[in-house]
């Protein structure tokens, strides 16, 4: 599904992303983790297309087609979706007329007709059982004034929305509390079919607990240092990342 | 003087014109007002950033007489509630005052029942003074003491513009006696090049209560001079809205002053503009008497290579104390060309007074264009999106909601491809 070979990205003068190789097919679960400061986000804020990073070397193919030749909105119609680490307040419209409006968007896209006001209303009531989400929310301005996890659950519902083929979830699990990490970590699970794929990017082992990983990655300055099943994660929580530096300073040696 | 005809075109015309019948006290006087006096320049420090010279060499003459088929606007909520003007005449076919209570006066204005002049005061001020001197036909809404009007209602200026240059001169006079309560919608509209020059003045009676929402979406290629003045007694409150959509060249010239204590007033503003549009908007607030309340939230949308200014001017008497004075300009440019000058003035000589004023001009934060594109928004969509945001707020404060829901389908209009904002 998404092929990353020799990926090399900057932001201004600072080479973030140092060569990334990665393969995802359909029905994975790839968990990335990673010091601080180590690339985690802007990896998947290059793929989906942010503008403040420049893709310096390497390619992408996402579903066959080179990713890079996709504007961020055509990427997203082709069923990429990022769950950002930092969602952004957009004061002004409301958090429901945005969701219907992506969902149509998708659907035009995708040659399906679009959801008439009674529909939607039945398809977003069904939407927001999934992710518990008091309805009240539908109506406030898009994440104006959510609290960081009121926010990260918005963006779940909009993934729930838009049933991507590959999500990046940026931290999902970072300032949730134990309860909505368990409702969302259910919700994505039941979003998660065959078909589709998913990259987590987490700290902490808790949330693979929930949803369970194939592979874990672990990214340092700019690159993938080891891979592993979901018995890293517990290394990692256990040992820190030093040993991993140091495995592989040794195996670059 | 040669210069004298190029820049007086619109002066001449009009007082060369026979004098309408009534009011002849009233209209003499601003006739000797506007003696010597021309089209304000830039040189005026008022009209600094409104450059009036296209209005130089245009034939001026008073607008005749019109006719339309079909209401050009029609509210449902005010369907037995309407007044409509044609060129600056009250033509009886459109209106429909059926739905009024008893004592409710919302009709053409008759000859000395109303003394005009007296709320806006007898400042020299050009465009005021040609209104006063040759206006057509006038309207009032009188409410009686402790009456509530219901149902809104709605005032259309329909302009049509022709030959030449018609000019219509509306006039409207709004008295609440005290206690009573009503919401008005006044609409200026019209089709073609045409120069109106409203003047509208509102006296609000101890604790009455006026929700005033003011449409401007004149013709593209009019011109629009708009005068409004308000005196707002003792625990009243004054809420006002002027949208501004239309016109190639507008002003906007609010003066508000309290008359008592414990008033309340709301003047917001909303200018939607592109193309080469112009528009100006100098608001006067005059905090005369103390614990009285004032919140003016003033936004532009500036496209294309159009022009907004806004002067905010607020003035705190002396002993108005526990004033509460907020003002807000907010200013988002659409394109390289568009520019904004705004400029609050806050005046104060009370010492025991909370006001605050903020000004803010900017483009579309590139982080919430970025958000809605990965979200599958084109760039294109998802610019109107927020723009529509940022307009929003001030529409969703709108009484009557049909006009709200039409001035929202305006604002999406107004931005290529908002049809697909329904619904939002
Ligand atoms: N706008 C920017 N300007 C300069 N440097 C930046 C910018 N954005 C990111 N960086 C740098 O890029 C590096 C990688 O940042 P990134 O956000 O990808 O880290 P991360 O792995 O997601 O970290 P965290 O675990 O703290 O979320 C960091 O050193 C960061 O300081
Ligand atoms: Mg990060």
């Amino acid at each position: 599904m998404l092929s990353i070979r020799h990926l090399t990205a900057r932001i201004g003068e600072t080479e973030v992303l140092r060569g990334i190789d990665l393969e995802i097919r359909a029905g994975e679960v790839h968990a990335i983790m990673g010091p601080n400061g180590s690339g985690k986000s802007t990896l998947g804020k290059v793929l989906v297309g942010h503008p403040a990073y420049e893709v310096t070397g390497g390619e992408v193919l996402f579903q066959g087609a080179n990713l890079f030749e996709l504007e961020p909105d055509a990427r997203a119609r082709a069923g990429l979706f990022m769950g950002f680490q930092h969602p952004i307040e957009v004061p002004g419209v409301s958090n429901t007329a945005f969701l219907r409006l992506a969902y149509n968007k998708k659907a035009e896209a995708e040659g399906r007709d679009e959801l008439d006001p009674l529909e939607w209303e039945d398809f977003i009531r069904e939407k927001i059982r999934l992710v518990e989400m008091d309805a009240a929310f539908l109506d406030r301005s898009l994440n104006e004034g959510f609290s960081g996890g009121e926010k990260k659950r918005n963006e779940i519902l909009q993934m729930a929305v838009l049933e991507p083929r590959l999500a990046i979830l940026d931290e999902l699990d970072s300032g949730l509390d134990i309860d909505a990490l368990r409702i969302l970590g259910e919700a994505v699970n039941r979003l998660m079919n065959p078909d589709r794929a998913l990259i987590l990017i987490t700290h902490f082992p808790r949330i693979l607990e929930m949803i369970q990983p194939d592979f874990v990655h672990v990214l340092n300055g700019g690159r993938i240092i080891k891979q592993g099943g979901k018995e890293l994660a517990h290394e990692l929580e256990a040992r820190g990342y030093d040993w991993v530096k140091d495995e592989s300073l040794a195996g670059r040696a | 003087m040669a210069q004298a005809t190029a820049e007086g075109g619109l002066k001449p015309a009009m007082l060369g014109s026979p004098r309408p019948g009534g009011w002849d006290l009233f209209r003499s006087s601003a006739e000797q007002r506007l003696e010597g006096v021309e089209l304000p320049g830039q040189g005026e420090e008022a009209w600094k950033y409104l450059d009036l010279r296209p209005l130089w060499e245009l034939p001026f003459r008073p607008a005749p007489p019109s006719r339309v088929e079909a209401c050009p606007t029609i509210l449902p909520e005010a369907k037995a509630s309407r007044l409509v003007f044609l060129n600056g005449r009250c033509d009886p076919h459109h209106c429909s005052v059926a739905g009024l209570p008893d004592g409710v006066a919302f009709r053409t204005l008759v000859p000395g029942e109303a003394a005009l002049g007296t709320v806006l005061g007898e400042e020299p001020a050009f465009f005021p003074d040609l209104n006063a001197a040759r206006f057509m036909e006038g309207a009032i809404l009188r409410v009686p003491a402790g009456c509530r009007v219901v149902t809104p209602l709605h005032l259309l200026f329909w302009n049509q513009g022709g030959e030449g240059c018609p000019v219509v001169l509306p006039r409207l006079f709004v008295h609440l006696g005290a206690g009573a309560e009503a919401t008005l919608v006044e609409e200026h509209a019209g089709e073609g090049a045409y120069l109106s020059a409203p003047v509208v003045e509102v006296l609000l009676e101890e604790g009455a209560v006026l929700d005033h929402e003011r449409i401007q979406r004149e013709g593209p290629e009019a011109f629009h001079f708009a005068t409004l003045g308000a005196q707002v007694a003792g625990r009243a409150a004054y809420r006002s809205r002027t949208v501004s959509f239309g016109a190639w060249i507008s002003r906007q010239e609010p003066r508000i002053r309290f008359t008592g204590e414990e008033a309340e007033l709301t003047l917001d503003g909303l200018a939607l503009l592109g193309g080469r549009q112009v528009a100006d908007t100098h608001s006067r607030i005059d905090h005369a008497h103390p614990r009285c309340v004032s919140g003016q939230l003033h936004k532009c949308v500036a496209g294309d290579r159009s022009r907004a200014v806004f002067n905010g001017r607020i003035l705190v008497h002396p002993g108005a104390q526990q004033t509460d004075a907020r003002q807000q300009s907010r200013n988002l440019l659409l394109s390289e060309e568009a520019r904004v000058d705004t400029k609050p003035q806050l005046e104060i000589f009370a010492d025991d007074v909370k006001c605050a004023h903020g000004a803010a001009i900017g483009q579309l934060d590139p982080e919430e264009l970025f958000y809605l594109q990965s979200r599958g928004f084109s760039p294109e969509l998802a610019r109107n999106v927020l723009t529509y945001g940022f307009a929003s707020d001030l529409l969703g404060r709108i009484a009557v909601p049909s006009l709200r829901r039409r001035l929202r389908h305006a604002v999406l209009d107004r931005t290529e491809g908002g049809a697909q904002l329904e619904g939002l």
